[in-house]
């Protein structure tokens, strides 16, 4: 009996060992979406790439049409949550000061066609009229080129370049990333301070937030 | 694993005790009838969410657990505390009556959700975010807690992002005593909060050079271990490029991660410590990389992978080869239960009386199939009701039925009578003619192999639940098919031997004959059934409290019953006599097998005694003051017996051998203070350090006149890393 208890628990045992869970885990790495590991892409204090879309009202605009003045490129998805926060009449507010500044705010849309915040013909014209926006230009991105070659990631991402064509700050538009409209008091709005810093001629206190907001929804988005 | 185990069996055994006298916070709301925001599920079109328990109730001046149950829809996600690119955390807005303070979400590990070039983190179908709930001391026995929170998700989809405020209410009941684990989601919330990551003792150092952020982490649970994978989970945003592939190599110590920067990183620079969660396929924990030169160890032994599609892929369903594994390591399990003590004397005599029928090859066909039947109906039933039970969310392993006190006294019963069988006290049937027969072999052909069958498998049952527990894991999670062929190929295995030889003529012929040995075989085989009988009574003694006397009461009245009973059918004479005290004996027999079933479960700290513990002394001002003037560090656990977060803490992370390595090393004094009775002193000690009840645990250092407070959810690496500081 003695022997056969032996056995039965050394077999036990082994069988326990063997049904170790083998955790299977395959050692490659994903070579797929790496795209965005590149450090090609421009971050503060680098030259903003140059790009031309067409506007709501069918009209081709360049980056380069705006030399020699500063420029706020918003990404935006009426659809989005966070956009809506910001579109209680912060944002337009702030388009308002920026334009009034002598600045020029594009807005752009690189929502593919189908998905959320995607507009076009009489919908893109009539797009600030129905956000009461106080933008200069809303552009369409429909193949969400322009948007990936900035790495726009979420609606809002902002950036800001100098009257040289440098980028002085690239991310989110506040410290609170939540889409409440109440948290809009008391946010430290960075696109506001930075464009202050950048009138004043002193270096842009903070040139990067971290972004925040829906993921921007380009075309893959509906193939896959 | 036994620990595990150990866990589970007394929660269930507590929750079995008290289900029937305690009804759950959600009852009782729905007694309570029009409550302005009604605790149970709240749904959207996209989330259910519910707050649930972990305990039935919350005892005064302790730390209760509750968590936030999800229910997402296929598609959709919501989020851990860094959403990664896109989406935003789950945020709790808590009102909570006066003594009540909520603490922080204890996120379980997310998963990586890639959406294209996008790298967000979060949930999706099922999850539980529990958050540790202080209930102040002066909370009264027989109050409710009306626990409320806004529960504020982004519910996201690859197409649109939807934020929705859902609220949420639980009223939680107040009562003395170790509150059991809550029937309807208690183990799940459990095993959540085992598993979230929290830190480990782990070293690391994080430098940026070059446009490039290195990460190396060595000691605690990496140390000597060989993670196939690694992914670092960042607490902040915008430190690393969340969607990019980690790279990484392994150590002796553990293990380097090459990340790509984020923009955040590259635009202000490194600003440490660096915060998240190591992720591996050894488990997950919390680190903390201060600003400094690579750790030594921790590269040269080869590239670890990140584990992403190793994600993907678990999540899938299972894979044909995991079911061939699972289905053969059960037909192998079935058949060394056949050796196992509690079976063997069974079969054994089974194959004796095959033997007789020997030059019956038809009679002993017959006999086998239908053994092999019984086998498989009772594993049929057995997984039947185990998967169904499981199903209903309670979450059950393989021995379940061995989890209730009742079970445990009727099975040492059943051993005690099958042993006083073969010992030759009496025999089954009514005459002596069956002298050299088993004690089951006695009913009438296909219905007796067939009931030895059952029989084999209930008396299997107790080897099988602390053996077979691990093994079957796998199977419990499979679908229920596939499920319930595993655990067909268990009984399989257990029959398989008997069956193969009622099948062949050839080998039933070599079987010895039948004759006098076997009644010698016999009478030892009811050795190993006395053993199986005391061992099922000490189990008994172990989940009950003071209630093995009724047990032994039984069981001497029920071998007086049988012995009367084998009298009776010895002489004919006093058969009559015999055969009436025989009845006598067994109905007491029974009374008390009844009262000995129904006893009340053990109080958790007998339970909990049976664990290895740390050598201790209680706790007392002087005894620190002792401890410190001899230069000794001093851990202080205040603790008491209805205090589940206590007895978690003390389960694991405090009764670890790497515990008690630290302990030693550090040359550390270990003092326990028990409040589970009114003890004014530890009052007074506890509002020192600002608590309200318990847990609280102090690590004095000698020379530092203030104790370090460790977390009140510990771990293994908290305890130990703590030490060596202490230490030092």
């Amino acid at each position: 009996m003695f022997r056969l208890l032996t056995v039965a628990s050394a077999s036990l045992l082994l069988l326990a060992a063997c049904e170790q869970p083998s955790a299977a885990a395959p050692d490659k790495a994903a070579p797929a979406a790496t795209e965005t590991a590149t450090p090609a892409i421009a971050g503060p204090g680098d030259m903003a790439p140059a790009f031309t879309l067409v506007d709501a009202e069918g009209v081709q605009r360049s980056l380069a049409d705006f030399k020699g003045k500063t420029v706020v490129l918003e990404w935006t998805n009426e659809g989005c949550p966070f956009v809506k926060k910001h579109y209680s009449g912060a944002m337009q507010a702030l388009q308002r000061e920026a334009v009034a500044d002598g600045v020029v705010w594009l807005t752009i849309i690189s929502s593919a066609p189908g998905t959320q915040g995607f507009v076009e013909g009489e919908e893109a014209t009539a797009w600030k009229a129905k956000h009461q926006a106080a933008f200069t230009h809303l552009l369409l991105d429909p193949t969400g080129e322009v948007g990936k070659r900035y790495d726009a990631k979420t609606t809002p991402d902002m950036r800001i370049i100098d009257p040289e064509g440098r980028l002085i700050f690239v991310g989110g538009i506040d410290d609170k990333p939540t889409n409440k409209v109440e948290d809009l008091q008391g946010a430290e709005n960075f696109v506001r301070a930075a464009l202050a810093d950048a009138k004043a001629g002193r270096p842009v206190q903070t040139a990067f937030a971290q972004p925040y907001g829906c993921a921007i929804k380009y075309p893959e988005t509906v193939e896959s | 694993m036994p620990l595990r185990f150990f866990a589970a069996f007394l929660v269930w055994l507590t929750f079995a005790a008290s289900a029937a006298a305690a009804p759950s916070a959600l009852d009782q709301a729905l007694k309570a009838g029009a409550v302005p925001s009604a605790a149970g599920p709240q749904r959207t079109e996209r989330i259910e969410a519910e707050l649930v328990p972990m305990s039935a109730w919350a005892a005064p001046g302790s730390t209760a657990i509750v968590a936030i149950r999800q229910k997402i829809k296929p598609g959709w996600h919501t989020y851990w505390r860094n959403q990664g690119d896109s989406g935003g955390p789950t945020t709790l807005t808590w009102s909570l009556p006066a003594g009540v303070s909520p603490g922080d979400i204890l996120w379980p590990l997310p998963e990586r959700q890639r959406l294209q070039s996008l790298m967000n983190y979060g949930y999706s179908d099922t999850v539980f975010l529990p958050v540790p709930i202080e209930v102040t001391a002066s909370a009264r026995p027989g109050e409710t807690l009306p626990l409320r929170v806004t529960a504020h998700f982004y519910v996201c989809s690859d197409e649109m992002c939807v934020p929705e405020d859902l609220d949420l209410a639980l009223n939680l009941p107040v009562r003395d005593g170790a509150a059991p684990l809550d029937p309807r989601f208690g183990q799940l919330v459990q095993d959540v909060v085992a598993i979230a990551p929290r830190p480990a003792g782990i070293e690391a150092r994080a430098v940026f050079a070059d446009g490039a952020l290195t990460l190396t982490a060595t000691g605690g649970p990496l140390a000597n271990a060989a993670p196939k994978w690694a992914y670092f989970f960042p607490f902040e945003g915008g430190v690393i490029d969340h969607a990019a592939v980690q790279t990484g190599e392994r150590g002796p110590q553990g293990l380097t991660l090459n990340l790509a920067p984020g923009r955040g990183l590259s635009a202000n620079g490194l600003k440490p410590p660096l915060t998240g969660v190591l992720s591996t396929d050894l488990g997950a924990w919390e680190i903390s990389a201060d600003q400094g030169a690579p750790l030594l160890g921790a590269t040269g032994q080869g590239a670890l992978g990140d584990g992403d599609e190793a994600r993907a892929s678990s999540a899938g369903s299972t894979a044909p080869a995991d079911f061939a594994k699972a289905a053969l390591f059960a037909l192998l399990g079935g058949l060394i239960l056949n050796l196992m003590p509690c079976v063997f004397p069974i079969l054994a005599m089974k194959a004796a009386a095959l033997s007789r029928s020997a030059h019956h090859p038809a009679e002993a066909r017959r006999d086998g199939l239908a053994f092999l039947a019984g086998v498989l109906a009772t594993f049929l039933l057995l997984a039947g009701a185990l998967l169904a039970l499981r199903a209903g969310g309670q979450a059950l392993g393989w021995g379940f039925q061995l989890q209730s006190p009742g079970v445990v006294a009727a099975l040492s019963l059943l051993m005690l009578a099958v042993a006083l069988n073969l010992s030759g006290v009496f025999h089954i049937g009514s005459g002596l003619q069956g002298a050299g027969h088993g004690p089951l072999s006695r009913l009438p052909g296909a219905a007796g192999a067939f009931f030895t069958g059952v029989l084999a498998v209930v008396v299997a049952a107790p080897c099988t639940a602390p053996f077979m527990a691990f093994a079957l894991g796998a199977a419990l999670l499979m679908p229920w098919p596939m499920a319930l062929a595993v655990f067909l190929m268990l009984g399989l295995g257990l029959a398989l031997p008997y069956v193969l030889i009622s099948l062949s003529p050839r080998l039933l012929a070599r079987l010895p004959r039948p004759g006098a040995w076997m009644e010698t075989l016999r009478n030892l085989l009811a050795f190993p059934m006395y053993g199986a009988a005391l061992w099922l009574a000490w189990v008994y003694g172990r989940q009950t409290a003071d209630a093995l006397a009724l047990l032994f009461g039984a069981g001497l009245m029920l071998a007086l019953a049988l012995w009367l009973y084998g009298r009776s059918q010895a002489a004919s004479a006093t058969r009559r006599l015999a055969g009436i005290a025989a009845a006598l004996s067994m109905i007491a027999a029974l009374g008390l097998g009844v009262l000995a079933a129904g006893a009340g479960p053990a109080s958790s700290e007998a339970a909990a005694s049976a664990s290895a513990h740390l050598p201790s002394q209680p706790w007392s001002e002087a005894a620190v003051q002792a401890a410190l003037a001899e230069g000794r560090p001093v851990l202080v656990n205040f603790t008491a017996d209805w205090c589940v977060t206590c007895k978690i803490n003390e389960g694991a992370a405090l009764s670890s051998p790497r515990t008690a390595e630290a302990m030693q090393a550090a040359n550390a004094v270990y003092l326990i203070g028990d409040w589970t009775r009114r003890d004014d002193a530890i009052t007074a000690e506890l509002q020192r350090h600002g608590r309200s009840g318990v847990p609280l645990y102090l690590l004095y250092q000698p020379g530092q006149a203030a104790p370090r407070i460790l977390p009140q959810l510990l771990t293994e690496g908290t305890v130990v890393g703590a030490l060596k500081d202490a230490a030092r």
